[in-house]
């Protein structure tokens, strides 16, 4: 005899368990988690370089690193004397809550206030993934094209900024930067935007202002 | 390719769902269109994961439910097929939706079952 039974189940209920189990922790020890996603290549570690550089020097940051392979980029933060955690997810396109929740193990989260998490280069994937982190920030940039909001939506819908990079490059490529504020906000009426460059440093200040700003907002936001 | 994780994830679940002993007929899964998951992918990886659990024998249906949109221009309701970012009556303004986000176990059918898991009814709040 077959049964039938209805159910309203969230599959990935168990990930959204460990990541408000991390969202826990982070808050009792006054950590604010900011999490970078972007396609590879957009320049999420530049960022952080650039962005750790100015943030350090007033707050104590750590930063968990997310990549297939490799502890390259973990390397380069930690060149710049910040503690760093690297996840090798040895094949897995994105970050979970289970590999942070394991990465937070070898941090002091107790002398943290802020942690950045940087996902695989993956605009896709990590996109379902919470990770029990405050606010969620997706990297674009003008070598890729205008439309990234409009294929990859779930991931902006999920972000509250985007930062457009690698704005140094405007004068050699095609890429229409309202056309990309337009349909980013499309997409995530919401979207805080700022636009950046790693190699002159533009825009990283109000970038790091803004994450300023953020510090002390609680997990309901 | 997430949906890898995913299908396990959702295997893990129909099997502490699922009463002990018993094998599983059908799995059903509702997915929102704005998640962005592959129904084709998930089917994939499903026939590639349920081997040597108590799903091997199980079909997966996945139910794509329709976007509820409300226009916040011309204030139009849609039900749409597809994600749209504007309206497709006035042309002109944004939409804001009522669903889309669901990544759901949503039924199953198992033989020699005898009662499900007590955890199992529980009913959730989409996120």
């Amino acid at each position: 005899m077959a049964k039938v039974f209805t159910l309203e189940q969230r599959i990935l209920k168990r990930n959204s368990e460990l990541a408000d189990e991390n969202r826990r922790r982070f808050d009792s020890n006054g950590v604010y988690v900011v999490s970078l996603a972007s396609s590879p290549g957009s320049g999420k570690t530049s960022l952080l370089e650039k962005s750790l550089a100015i943030l350090r020097q007033e707050l104590s940051v750590g930063v968990v690193e997310g990549d297939i392979q490799t502890d390259r980029d973990a390397r380069r933060i930690e060149a710049l004397g910040v503690p760093v955690v690297q996840v090798v997810t040895n094949g897995t396109c994105h970050l979970d809550a289970q590999m942070v929740h394991g990465a937070l193990a070898h941090l002091d989260m107790a002398s943290l206030e802020l942690l950045f998490i940087e996902n695989v280069g993956n605009l896709v994937c990590p996109a379902s993934y919470d990770l029990g982190e405050h606010l969620r920030v997706v990297v674009a940039s003008t070598t890729e094209g205008e439309d990234k909001p409009l294929k990859y939506p779930a991931m902006f819908r999920r972000s509250r900024a985007m930062v457009l990079n690698k704005i140094d490059l405007l004068p050699y490529v095609p890429y229409n930067l309202e056309e990309a504020r337009t349909l980013a906000l499309r997409v995530n009426p919401s979207l805080e935007i700022f636009e950046t460059s790693c190699t002159t440093g533009a825009g990283i200040a109000v970038f790091c202002e803004w994450i300023v700003g953020k510090l002390g907002e609680t997990s309901a936001a | 390719m997430h949906e890898a994780s995913i299908v396990e994830s959702l295997l893990d679940l129909v099997v502490q769902s699922a009463p002990g002993g018993s094998r599983v007929r059908r799995v059903e899964v509702r997915v929102g269109l704005l998640t962005g998951v592959s129904p084709e992918s998930m089917q994939f990886y499903f026939e590639l994961l349920r081997e040597g659990t108590p799903c091997a024998e199980a079909d997966l249906a996945v139910c794509l439910e329709p976007l509820r949109a409300h226009c916040n221009g011309c204030g139009a309701d849609h039900s749409l097929g597809e994600a749209l970012w504007i309206c497709p009556a006035c042309g002109a303004g944004a939409l804001s939706f009522s669903n889309g986000d669901e990544l759901h176990l949503s039924g199953m059918e198992v033989e020699h079952g005898e009662g499900i898991h007590a955890g199992a009814a529980d009913t959730e709040a989409q996120q």
